[in-house]
């Protein structure tokens, strides 16, 4: 059976973890990840603090497994977050889109697992002497939010750089993708769009259908003029966007207001016009709607396969 | 010599003339986003042998050649 550093720190059986996808990570999913021996982990944006509150205890009705809670530094009432993940008790907080060092001393103190989301090796290096329990280096195969580098070429440098566990995300679909990232060095992953087709995943049908449909050229990642490049599916808004981003007769205020709300209006009302339906580049890889217990127990058999056969690689 | 040294490590690192850089600048201003900003701290840390505390406070070099010389 499959077994890893990531599993044994968090108490999982399985070292897959479900990507905390903002607007999108709720309760429901978390929980069914969870249950199925990943990894659940419920966004903190896009909730309020008593919504957040109120998902957390619903995750802990729905199982008596770990789940996490992921913060994105870069949103608005992350201080009161920090403390409520505290207050609520939760096992796991992965973070991203910046440096968590000012939360790290109460984090740690309230006994919670900390598993920063790096795209570079200097910033593992800093997360791992601040405290964290282990990284998770995500590549620009992603969805949403996007570094540079790829998977294939980050997971290996941060795993030479730290000492603490690394999980690989990024471009990661299937068994293949688990057991490449266990060759790069990781000891885990996770998993962001394929659980976008969760059962248990609430995105409207329109967002689930055009993932379907992508085909392996369906990403484009915009924003790079304002700092914050997001990978999206081709939609019409993010066609517009890419197309303003390179016209400097469209200031950075009017780019800006364009995207306001985009995916808001893709995960809620599957607005084909004005939805920014944030995916990985593995979109072309989902051919249908499966249970989280499906998509996580079949990624798993799918690596022990592979590992079964490496042997036959060798004459 | 703190600034001196800092400034050569911003050149080393943007591979510029360490005359480019004035230390009223911005790591924005200088082109430097995050990723780069937690790279160029490492890279002090280790010619001056300290730790670093990166905080929204260090927004110049001006302000990163401070917090070396409280420290060194």
């Amino acid at each position: 059976m499959l077994r890893s550093s990531v599993s044994t720190l968090l108490g999982i059986q399985y070292p897959v973890l479900q990507g905390g996808m903002a607007w999108i990570a709720d309760a429901t999913l978390a929980a069914a990840v969870s249950e199925a021996g990943g990894l659940g982990v419920i966004s903190a944006m896009g909730s309020d603090c008593e919504r957040l509150r109120a998902e957390i205890r619903k995750a802990k009705k729905l199982t008596d497994k770990p789940f996490g809670v992921n913060i994105m530094l870069m949103s608005s009432g992350v201080e009161q977050t920090a403390d409520l993940v505290c207050e609520e008790g939760v096992p796991v907080v992965t973070t991203g889109a910046g440096n968590p060092a000012k939360y790290m001393d109460r984090w740690l103190q309230a006994d919670i697992k900390v598993v920063p989301v790096v795209a570079s090796v200097a910033f593992a290096r800093l997360m791992e002497r601040i405290g964290a329990h282990a990284v998770i280096a995500e590549g620009g195969e992603a969805g949403g939010h996007v570094g540079d580098s790829s998977t294939m070429t980050l997971v290996p440098q941060v795993c030479d750089a730290v000492r603490i566990p690394v999980i690989a995300a990024g471009g990661i679909g299937d068994g293949r993708g688990l057991a490449a990232s266990m060759m790069l060095g990781a000891s885990g992953v996770q998993l962001g769009t394929r659980f976008l087709l969760a059962k248990e995943c609430g995105i409207h049908d329109v967002y689930k259908q055009k993932l379907i449909k992508a085909s392996d050229i369906a990403t484009i990642v915009t924003g790079r003029r304002s700092g914050h490049p997001i990978r999206t599916l081709k939609s019409p808004m993010a066609r517009r966007y890419a197309e303003w981003e390179y016209d400097s007769n469209v200031d950075d205020k009017a780019l800006s207001e364009l995207r306001a709300g985009g995916l808001r209006k893709a995960v809620e009302e599957g607005s084909e016009s004005e939805g920014y339906f944030m995916a990985g580049q593995i979109a072309g890889m989902l051919k249908r709607e499966e249970t989280a217990q499906q998509i996580v127990h079949s990624i798993v058999a799918e690596a022990e396969e592979l590992f079964k056969r490496c042997g036959t690689w060798l004459e | 010599m703190v600034k001196e040294k800092v400034i050569e490590i911003l050149a080393e690192y943007k591979d510029c003339a360490p005359e480019e850089i004035d230390a009223s600048q911005s790591f924005e201003e200088l082109k430097l986003d995050s990723l780069d900003t937690v790279e160029i701290v490492m890279n002090l840390e280790e010619a001056f042998d300290i730790e670093l505390k990166i905080t929204e406070d260090l927004k110049t070099v001006q302000d990163v050649i401070e917090a070396i010389e409280k420290l060194v």
